[in-house]
This record gives C-alpha cells, structure tokens and sequence, in this order.
C-alpha cells in the first residue's frame, strides 16, 4: 500500500479491481464503507464475477479474467483523450516531460517492443527502453511543454489510443457503455479536489503479466493525481497477516532484507555491489536516496555476522549468499517458487523446509508439486495441523499422480509449530504499520514457535560442522547469534536487531567531534546508519520501530489530530512512522495542499508539516526537489526504463491459456512475450478448442488459506468445495444447482459441486461467446468436513510473471462436464 | 345384515338387558378419559388460569409432549367407535321427527308428551332407537371434531418441521384446534351431564353394560323392541 | 442499564401484569444492507459468544450458510439473487435473525408463562426452563425465527445478546461487524441515524431506500435499512404484522371459549336445578307405543 486502510476512509473513488477486499479483507474493508458513509464515496466494481465487494458497489463492471491490462488501459486512454488528467500533478511529478532514447519503438502489429530477437523470442536488447540522456550532464533531457513527440506523454498517447472503449469491450466482455460509465467515475478524480483510491490483491498479482497489471494502475492514479493524496494511492491488500512483513525482511529469493536487490556471484567485491543497489543522480537537485543504500547493505551484513564482518573482509560481503549465474551469459538463477519446484523436479534439490507454507496445495500445478517433493531426500514440514505437504507421501494424495507411498524416497519431518497466537512478535500490514503482538495462549503440547524450531536447527547444524568441518562452514560459524536465549531466541531482541543500534560511538556526520549515538544506542532514523561497520540494522525499512524510546510497534494511541486517519501514534509505519508514501505530491508546486480538506503535507515556510514528509524535511518548494526520492530521477515513472522484462509499458497480452487471439495485436503477440513456460512433462498448456472455458480461483471470506479447513465454525460456513457456474452455462450443460461437476485442464481435473448463479454472465471476447466460472481453493485432503481431494490448484498452471515470479493462477483454461 | 355384537347371547341380571359389551365399554372409556386427560391438558395451555393443570399433569414440557400420543389414543378410539356405531348412529327420520319434541326433552316433559296429550297440540314424542339424537349428535360432533383437532393437531406437533412458506397452516391450526376443541367441549359437558345426572343408570349402564328392561323400553323402545325380538311387553 | 438487571415488561401466558415497573430507553440494533458484505462474522461472534456448537453443513448453492436459522445460529446472512424487472442485477445480503418486535407475535402465541418475556429495554427473550416446546410460537412469528431443537424440545433464537447488553456492552454480532453495517444504542437514536442514511442513499441513487421498522408489529428492536426498498427482495415479508388468526384465538375467541366453558357448566348446573333427573317408571307397561 502506498497508503493505509484507515486512510481509504479519504476516498471519493474507490476503485476495486483485481481483488474482492469485501471477501477477503473484510475488517480493512470497513474503511470503504467508511468513505461511502461519510463522503458519499462512489466504490467501483470491476471483477470477473460479481461478488461480496460487487454487492456493496455503485458501479460493477465484469470483465473477463486476465483482462484487467485492456481495461486499465482504456481508462488511461479514457482520461487521456477526454483531458481528464491532472496536467500539474503530472507535469511536476511524473516523468511525463521526459525524453525516451531515440531507437525506443513499439510495433503495433506484432505487439512487441524494440528489441526484441525473432529466433531468441526474447528480449535481447533492452537498452533502448531509456530516457534520452544528455552526454554533458548525465541527466535525462526533458521537454517542459510535454509536446516532443518522443516526450513520455506524448508516446504514451499515442500507446493507449488503441485501447478504445470498442477494444475494451472486445478484449474484457463488458459493454463499451459499462466500460464508459465506470471510467467516467474513476476518471473523475482528476481534480485536484477529487481524489480515488484503488484496492487490488491477487487478482492483479496472480498473471503472467502482472507487474505490468499494476504499472497500468499506477500510471492511472498518477495522470488522475491520486497518488501520494491522502484518501488516494495505489493499495495492494497484503493476504496474510504478516505476509507484508515477510516481503519486507527478504522473503522473495531476489532480495535481501529491506528490497535490496541480492548480491549475484559474479560481483567480486563489495563496491561491485555497491554500485549496482546505489545509483547515480537522473536529474538536478534530486534526492536520489537510495545513494545511502551503502549504509544499510553494511549495517545488513553487521547484523548478520557481527564481529566477523569487518572492514577487512568487506564486512562479511562474501560470507553471505548470492545468487549463482545462469547457464546463458548475464543470467542468473531463478529460485522462485514455480523456478524452486522445477529445480526440485529435476534433482537440484536434496531437501526442503516447509514454515507455514503448503505448497501442494498453495502453489500452482499441485500435481507437479506432489512429484517434484518425491524427488527430495528430505522435507521438513513446521506446521499446525497435518497437510497436504506433509503427507504428500500418503496414497490418497499420490493418487493423483498414480504413484504409491512406498516409492517415495523422501523422509518427512513433520513438526509441530505453534501458530500466531501462541507466540508473540510482530505483524506487518498492508499499510506498512508493523504492530507488536502479544501471545494469548501457549502452543499445545510438544508445538514450538518457528523461531526456537530454526534455532534448534541451526545451532545444531554448526554444532556438526564445528565436529565436521565442511566444505565452507564460515557463514555458518560466523553468523552473529548472540540472542540471551540461543535455542529460544526472544522475538523482543529480534525486532531490536531488525531495527539496529550502534556498534561503537557513532560520530556526527556534519560535525564529526560530537557523538551522534553512543555505543549501545538503537537507531533512531535511516541516517544514523552507517557505512563504516559502526552500526547492524537488519532492516534498514524497520529502523525506527525499535528506537531508544523502547518498542514503538507496540504503540496504541488513537490520537488522529490530523482527522484523517493517520493515528500517527498506534504502532510504528514503515518507512520512517510516514502514514501516506509520496506524500509530497499531495501539495502542488509552491507547497500549499491541492486539497486543504485533505493535507498530506504542506509547506509552513521553513518545513513540512504534517504526516511525515516523504522529502527532505526542510527543503523548500521552489528547490524543486523531486517528490519520488527513491527514484534517481526524483519523479514518478510512467515509462518505466529498464526495469521491467517485458517492456517499458504496459501492454495488455492475453494470459498464457487463452479463449481467443489477442484482439490488440491478431497477427502478432498473443501472450506476455517475456514469459516461459517450464519443459517438464507436467507443464502443459491446453488451447481453447478443448477447453474452452476461462476459469479462475479465488478465496473466500470464511476460510484462511488451507487452515481453517480444520475449525468447525469455517467449515460451517464454506463446507464443500464448489465451482460458480453462469446459469446460462449450466442450463446448456444441463447442470442443476449442487449436483457434481467435472473441472478439466491440461494439467489435472477436480470435482466439485455446482453453484449455479446469475452473478457470472457470459461474454462475447473478440466476436465470440465464452464462458468463465470460478472456484475458490481452501479444500484439500486433510481436515474436518467434506474435503474430496478438491485442491483447486488441480488445475492451475506454473507460468509465471517474468517480473514478479507470480504463477498464473487466474485465467486459464478448462472444460466442465457433469461428474 | 349381519347380527350385530351386541346381539350375541350374553348374560345378564334378571330384569337386565345387556347395552354396551365390554369392548363397547373399553372403547367408550378409553375415549372418555383420553378426552379428559386432553381437555384437562389443553385448558392449561388454554388459559395460564388453567395452568395448574399442567403442573398437576407433570409439568408444562411432560403435559406438551403427552398431549399429543393421548390426542392419538384418543382418535384410535374414536375411530373404533366409528366402527363399532356406525349403523347405530344414523340419523333417521325418527330422529327428525324426535327432535319436534327436544324442548320437551330438555326440560322432562316427556311424560306429558304422551300420545293421549297429543291433541292438545304437543308433538308426539318419536319413539327411540339404540341412541336418541343427542347422543348421535354427540358422536358425530366428537368423530369431526376428533378428526379436526388430528388434523390441526399434528401441524402443531411437528410445527418446526414445516418451512415457513406454510406458515398459514400453523396459524389455521391454532384457529382451529381450539375451536375444535370448544365445540367438543359443549358436546362432553352435556354428555357428562346427561349421563350422570339426567339419565339415571346411563353411567352405569358404560361401567357394567347393564340396563333395566324398564330403563331401556323407556329411553329406547325400539332398540328394546329389536333385541328382546318383540317379546317386550305392550 | 448497566449496574441494573434488566426488569420484566411482560411475559406469556400472564393473566397478571408483569413485576416490572420503571421504564428503560427502548435498544435496537440497526443494520446497513447497503454496507453488509456478508462475511458472516455475526453470525460466528454470536455462535462464540454464546457457545453453540458449529452446524453440520453442506453446500447449498449459494453463499448462505444454512436455509434458514436454526436452534444453533441464531442469525444467518441470507444471500438474495436478485433481479429487478428491468434487468438490474443485484446480490441483496442481508442479516436474519429475531427482529424484537415491540409487539411479539411469539409471545402471544406462547401458552407458557414466562417462556418468553420482554425486558423493558424491548428485547424478547426466550427463557428455556419455562418453555414447554409446544412451538405456538413459530406459528405466533411473521419473521419465522424460533428455531425448536429436536434434542431439547425448546426453542431457541436471538437474546440481542441480553446478557451482555444488561452490563453494558454491545451485542456480539455488533462487535464483531467489520464494516460497522451493524450499530446499536437507544432506537430513537439509531432511527435518525437510519433517516439520515436513507436520505443519503436517495441521492446516491438509490431512489427506493427505504427503512424497515414495520408498523404492523408495532415496530421492531432489529431496525434494516434496504437499499433496494422492497422487502420481498430482501426476504422479509412486506408488511409482518400479529396474524388476524393469532389476533382472533388470543382476543375475542378465548373470551368467548373462557364464557362458553364455564356457562356450560353453570349451565348445566342450573338445568339439574331446574330440571331435575328423568324418571323411569318401574316395570309399568311404557307409554310409548312403538309405531313398528
């Protein structure tokens, strides 16, 4: 989130699109209600099917799964060609002004980008996704009047002029009147005065484009304005309780703790590292905040390995993990979660831990997953109940694949670990807020917390390698486990780690006689770590939670001076307690508020004031620092240089299983070029002929995951896995309402019972008819009530986003029969 | 047609015919004292005047939940009764031209009603069968209202089995079943009444089956008529 | 009323006036169908809250988690597919449960005394130990709420959480609402505060908003507003009211069955007073000639 839950209580428009937050964050939900209560806020529906958010809408668009990019994109043509864009937010904050390097070109016919190789199929060449850089100044060439026909805005007109609300209607199935009534409310939020919000989840995340998915919906709230507004932003409604929390402290494979991009095995020295996380300047004047990254990778490394880590070695730089090169030149491994599983169906892999994770059941393509964990030496399971994972060894799972218990080698450890609540420590929001939790009760029987399970692990396993030696115990022997309790480290010393303290005396920097902070002392703020071993910080993004005025996660003040939902003092946001990101845009040019009913921040004459700024704190308005401080060029990107695999903008490319040929480009690219299907046998894709139905999974208010498939009271609520069937797809099959129906895709079938309803309609994409039902997932093997074996990701396939790594687990294909 | 039970040879008192057999009498007393248990038991939910009677019966849930197996006894008897009566319970036109004379009857005046007085204008009391009109109106009002109150009755027994769409049923049961109820009630007050009090030897004509030759060629002449074979004196 | 327990304002099955005297402010509970979302939250918090088990379910085809309430879940979000004549399609969700009417068909109907009672905060409340099972009450309700068990023979359904409402607090379902769909407090606050929503949602466009408080049960303690207006779309019945049925057994039949039965017998008691019994005259020859 960009902003927070409390701050959506701000919103005029509330768009809901690639997410169901009613159904699946229903206590942050409140918030909309909120906004529709108190400021006669319009919410927005746009949604495959029409569900618990859809009943509390204004407006409800249903669109087809995997179609969000076409819609997204006609908005952005919407507000382009009716002048609805806020020209002065765009102009001052975006880079809208900028130049794109000459030899940038997109191929309307072919839908691909400059670059791309015919016989790789690939990307080889990206280098002409760029700004125009002046050779003089090393700074990117921008055009003030944005009418340069190479200037970012006026490419991007020209980009999004084909997504008409016509070719919306052809790609998403929803008419060009629905489609032109929800743009004229999303799109009014283009006054300074009107802001909107848009909540989206995994309906945008679970694509083989769904990076790009939300760089359409980012380059919408910033031509509307809405981003850094309060009551505005582009809000990702994290699923789980700390999975915010996980992605902070290096849960992705590419990054380490605090999205510092992970050291690869071909960067010699510290400084090679250095140079790639810290970088240059774009423009004048900007922040370029990221330039500090060196301090943070340093106190990183510090807090790992302590007093191993030292000037000497490059501060332990080659004592930590980095990511192996590929097997093509300039490429580097992938240990994604799909990538993770292919590694372990060919062999790569001897052994695996399972925390709170269920990959048969939560990953893509269950019946891959069941053979590629046979094929480990072992597996490790931490969990509260038995699961598909952990006894993905037993014959009505292996069922599946025809295979017999005693044909797996794999031995499983399966440990029980105590759940949220019986354990203390902190969960981390949507809204970036990390609160300290207390535990409630204390975990049954032999159950251990996750902590003193790895520590017992890892202490053990350098007690082997002290006896054994190995081949390269040295990180092992050398991480810094200094917590009171080693086999039960306590999570209060954790999260002071995480936050950091310094080492030694730490000196001023602008007057280096006085001590900034003695040893011992918690960090108070990012800058008072640093690059020279002085200081540990787990996580730069955290520092501040734990600050030497005690625990501040554990903060609970209800104050809001601000009116606006900020409880500036209840918990500890990341980064720097700052409630709404990029909130200096919330002020125009000279500093004032484009809404004084909604001040973000605002310039008094010397400093901002308000949440706090997102900008150098006392740097004047007119200075013209850029408010987008990590971002060397200091504004937001529109046109995204580089970064991305598939493209600097956002084009809309079907998903990889699709009902029809991609009506924007027929001749040309169908889906997303940039990704790859896995080899093995169990990767297949199905073509539309033999399945023609677009399906798509989803959850459900009444169930947690895969968990709660073991409390009565969930179960009561949501007993029996089914599948939503449009009543005019059944009527043809002639299914009937709760009979058994016959879901198949390529890869797998699974029965479930039919819902039949009125609330998914048919469609007509590019001239024809389809048809899309859904299914939620929650059921599975192992637990209380009717649990039929019905994983819904049966079905689903392990294509991923080339960007995100995320499998495409909605919009795919399959057929259904009567069971 | 075939010989009625009663008609078989059975012993009885000289003097004495035989009115009710045993099995007449059972069934007679099954119905008499499920239908006292069941007015009793439904006056108390009637009235919470009456709800002593509940607690006197073992209590409201014991009262509510035996109520309805005796309202079944009570049918089965009735239906019995009905099989048993049937031919004895025809109205005829005897009992039409009986019913001229119920005023008299009602106030005991039918020893005026002989037929010497008939030309001073009284009807001339109809001669009886086994069963005056009362007693057929009793029967009758007893087998229809026994049949209502089963009907009504059962809804309200296995009320929460019914989906609310049929809520129209409960609340005509609740109607009806009271209604039912107090209009079998007047029948079972007069019946007592007459029974006991009014009629001499009608009560112990049900508890023995026995009546004087004189008791039933005064109340009955016919039935007297038919079963002595005519050998009744004139 | 915190501090104070919560006095009797009538009872079934009471030829006497109730023991309570003083007067309390009038609760209610109000709930927003155009913010309900159906998450069932309430419908788990009042199971938690009042420790009833989980019921065995299976999937229906809908949402919904049962049919209809029953004696273990006591408010059921009912999940109404619904389209309008002109096309409009709409989900109507809405919370089911006991509506506290100000006047309680149930209560009527009930042939127990003090089965069910009314506090004088308006919650009607079943009292299990007096309850006889007799079901006169599912048969007294326009809303069809009482729920019997067959393993008790009681009825059972929403206390409004009397017990936490008599020390203070809110009910369960209204703590546990996400989306503050769910209010409670005094019933003259919240119908302004329903007012002010209705009017609100007028001019959002929903031109048939509307309230449902309906007269013909003297109002209730579960104040709804619907958005869509029609109550029918909604479940609810149009215009609930005491049954004319109910009104005729309870009022001018009971009067005369009570003056029926006791004239009867004092009838008959007068007629022997009068009348006397019918003599038989021994052994003479009868005066009847049978016409044979």
């Amino acid at each position: 989130m960009t902003n927070g839950w409390t701050d959506i209580a701000n919103a005029d428009v509330i768009l809901a699109m690639g997410g169901n937050p009613a159904e699946n964050h229903p206590v942050g939900f409140r918030f909309a209600m909120e906004a529709k209560r108190n400021r006669n806020a319009k919410l927005v529906v746009v949604d495959p099917r029409y569900q618990r958010t859809a009943a509390v809408s204004d407006k409800f668009v249903q669109i087809r799964a995997g179609s969000d990019i076409a819609f997204l994109g006609g908005l952005i043509n919407y507000a382009l060609t009716h002048n609805r864009i806020q020209e002065d937010y765009v102009k001052l904050f975006t880079n809208a002004t900028f130049l794109v390097k000459e030899g940038y070109s997109f191929d309307e016919k072919t839908g691909l980008f400059s670059g791309w190789d015919k016989d790789k199929k690939a990307y080889t060449d990206k280098s002409t996704w760029a700004y125009d850089i002046d050779p003089k100044t090393n700074f990117a060439k921008v055009d003030e009047t944005m009418q340069d026909p190479r200037c970012v805005l006026q490419i991007m007109k020209k980009f999004y002029a084909r997504y008409t609300p016509e070719m919306v209607s052809s790609v998403c199935g929803c008419t060009p009147e629905s489609f032109e009534q929800a743009a004229e409310i999303i799109t009014s939020t283009y006054l300074p005065n009107k802001v909107g919000t848009i909540m989206y989840a995994l309906g945008w995340t679970h694509h083989s484009f769904s990076v790009q998915l939300i760089h359409a919906a980012a380059m919408l709230q910033l031509l509307l304005g809405n981003v850094g507004m309060p009551g505005g932003g582009l809000n990702a409604l994290r699923g789980h309780s700390n999975i915010q929390g996980g992605t902070d402290c290096g849960m992705a494979y590419h990054n380490l703790p605090g999205y510092i991009a992970i050291p690869k095995a071909d960067y010699a020295k510290l400084p090679d590292f250095l140079a790639v996380v810290c970088p240059k300047p774009l423009r004048p004047g900007v922040m370029n905040f990221m330039a500090n990254y060196d301090r943070f990778v340093v106190s990183q490394y510090k807090a790992y390995y302590g007093k191993s880590a030292t000037k000497d070695n490059e501060f332990g730089f080659n004592l930590h993990p980095k990511l192996p090169v590929g097997a093509a030149p300039g490429t580097y491994q992938n240990w994604s979660w799909a990538y993770m599983f292919d590694h372990m169906y060919s062999g790569q892999m001897e052994g695996f831990f399972s925390f709170g994770m269920n990959p048969v059941s939560n990953g893509p393509h269950s019946r891959k997953a069941i053979a590629a964990l046979g094929k480990l030496k072992w597996l490790v399971v931490a969990e509260n109940f038995e699961t598909e994972t952990a006894s993905f060894w037993k014959p009505e799972v292996q069922w599946l694949n025809d295979g017999k218990p005693q044909d797996i080698p794999t031995e499983v450890f399966l440990l029980p670990a105590a759940n949220f609540a019986e354990k203390d420590g902190s969960f981390t929001n949507s809204a970036r807020w990390i609160a300290w939790k207390y535990k409630a009760v204390d975990p049954p029987g032999d159950a251990k917390p996750d902590q003193e399970i790895i520590a017992r692990i890892f202490l053990k396993v350098r007690e082997l390698y002290e006896k054994e030696g190995g081949k390269y115990p040295d990180p092992i022997q050398s991480l810094n486990w200094w917590y009171t309790s080693p086999t039960k480290p306590a999570l209060e010393e954790v999260a002071k780690e995480i936050n950091g303290w310094a080492i030694t005396d730490v000196m001023d920097e602008k007057d280096p006689k006085t001590v900034a902070l003695k040893a011992g002392d918690q960090l108070g703020k990012f800058l008072d770590a640093r690059a020279d071993g002085s200081t540990l910080s787990g996580n730069w993004l955290y520092i501040g939670s734990y600050t030497q005025a005690g625990n501040l996660t554990q903060r609970r003040s209800g104050a809001d001076p601000s009116g606006l939902g900020r409880y500036s003092e209840w918990a500890f946001n990341w980064p720097a307690n700052r409630r709404v990101m990029y909130n200096r845009c919330s002020a125009d040019a000279s500093g004032k508020p484009w809404d004084p009913t909604r001040a973000g921040i605002k310039w008094n004459g010397e400093k901002w004031i308000g949440d706090v700024p997102d900008y150098k704190p006392d740097s004047a308005p007119e200075a013209g620092m850029g408010p987008f401080i990590m971002n060397p060029e200091g504004v937001a990107r529109l046109f995204v240089p580089g970064q991305f695999a598939d493209g600097p903008w956002t084009e809309h490319y079907e998903p990889m299983e699709s009902p029809v040929q991609n009506p924007l480009h027929p001749e040309g690219q169908n889906s997303n070029p940039a990704a790859k299907p896995f080899k093995t046998q169990w990767d297949q894709l199905g073509k539309s002929d033999e399945y023609p139905i677009v399906a798509t999974t989803y959850r459900l208010t009444e169930h947690f995951h895969y968990w709660t498939k073991n409390n009565p009271y969930n179960i009561q609520g949501q007993p029996e896995f089914f599948v939503e069937i449009p009543a005019e797809l059944a009527a043809e099959k002639g299914i009937k309402n709760t009979q058994n129906v016959r879901i198949t895709s390529a890869r797998g079938s699974i029965v479930g019972k039919a819902m039949v309803t009125k609330r998914i309609k048919p469609m007509t994409i590019a001239g024809k008819k389809v048809y899309q039902i859904g299914m939620p997932i929650h059921w599975g093997f192992f637990g209380v009530g009717e649990q039929k074996g019905a994983i819904a990701n049966l079905v689903t396939h392990s294509v991923v986003d080339p960007n995100s790594f995320a499998p495409e687990y909605k919009g795919f294909l399959v057929k259904l029969e009567k069971a | 047609m075939a010989k009625p039970a009663m008609l078989k040879p059975v012993k009885v008192a000289p003097g004495n015919v035989l009115r009710y057999t045993f099995i007449e009498r059972l069934v007679h007393w099954a119905a008499a004292l499920s239908y006292m248990y069941l007015a009793l038991s439904g006056l108390a939910f009637w009235t919470p005047w009456m709800w002593w009677a509940a607690i006197l019966l073992g209590g409201g849930p014991v009262t509510r939940a035996v109520h309805p197996w005796i309202g079944l006894a009570f049918t089965v008897s009735v239906i019995y009764m009905y099989r048993i009566w049937l031919t004895d319970m025809r109205i005829t036109k005897t009992d039409l031209e009986w019913k001229k004379a119920i005023r008299a009857y009602v106030r005991n005046e039918e020893e005026e009603m002989h037929p010497v007085q008939a030309e001073r204008g009284f009807t001339p009391y109809a001669p009886v069968d086994r069963f005056n009109l009362g007693q057929k109106y009793l029967f009758w009002l007893m087998f229809w209202g026994g049949l209502t109150l089963l009907v009504t009755g059962f809804v309200l027994w296995f009320s929460d089995y019914l989906p609310g769409s049929l809520r129209f049923l409960r609340l005509i049961s609740v109607l009806l079943h009271p209604v039912a109820f107090l209009i079998t009630f007047g029948g079972f007050i007069i019946h007592v009444y007459m029974g006991t009090a009014v009629v001499r030897g009608g009560f112990s004509s049900v508890i023995r089956g026995e009546v004087s030759e004189s008791w039933a060629r005064h109340h009955h002449p016919l039935w007297y008529n038919r079963i002595t074979g005519g050998t009744a004196k004139k | 009323m915190p501090g104070k327990v919560l006095e009797i304002r009538a009872m079934s099955a009471s030829s006497t006036p109730a023991p309570g005297i003083r007067s309390a402010p009038v609760v209610a509970k109000l709930i927003d169908t155009s913010t309900c979302i159906g998450c069932k939250a309430c419908e788990v918090a009042c199971q938690e809250w009042n420790d009833l088990p989980a019921e065995i379910t299976v999937q229906i085809g809908t949402y919904q988690t049962l049919p209809d309430t029953t004696p273990n879940l006591w408010n059921l979000i009912k999940f109404n597919e619904h389209e309008t004549s002109d096309g409009a399609f709409h989900w109507l969700l809405r919370k089911d449960q006991c509506m506290h009417c100000a006047d309680p068909g149930c209560m009527k109907a009930c042939p127990a005394p003090g089965a069910i009672v009314q506090y004088n905060n308006g919650i009607v409340d079943f009292e299990q130990d007096n309850c006889i099972g007799c079901g006169y009450c599912i048969a007294g309700c326009p809303f069809n709420v009482p729920k019997m068990s067959k393993q008790t023979k009681k009825v059972y359904k929403c206390t409004l959480c009397v017990d936490r409402v008599s020390v203070g607090l809110e009910p369960a379902c209204i703590k546990a609402c996400p989306t503050n769909c769910l209010t409670f407090g005094s019933k003259d606050v919240l119908l302004l505060k329903a007012q002010n929503r209705v009017t609100q949602l007028k001019a959002a466009g929903f031109a048939d908003a509307a309230i449902y408080d309906p007269p013909g049960v003297s109002g209730t303690g579960v104040v709804t507003i619907l958005a869509y207006g029609d109550p029918a779309a909604y479940g609810l019945p149009r215009n609930p009211n005491i049954s004319f049925a109910l009104e005729l057994w309870k009022g001018p039949l009971k009067w005369i069955g009570n003056l029926a039965i006791v004239g009867g017998i004092i009838g008959t008691f007068v007629h022997y007073l009068r009348f006397g019994p019918k003599h038989v005259p021994e052994d003479g020859p009868s005066k009847q000639l049978p016409p044979n």
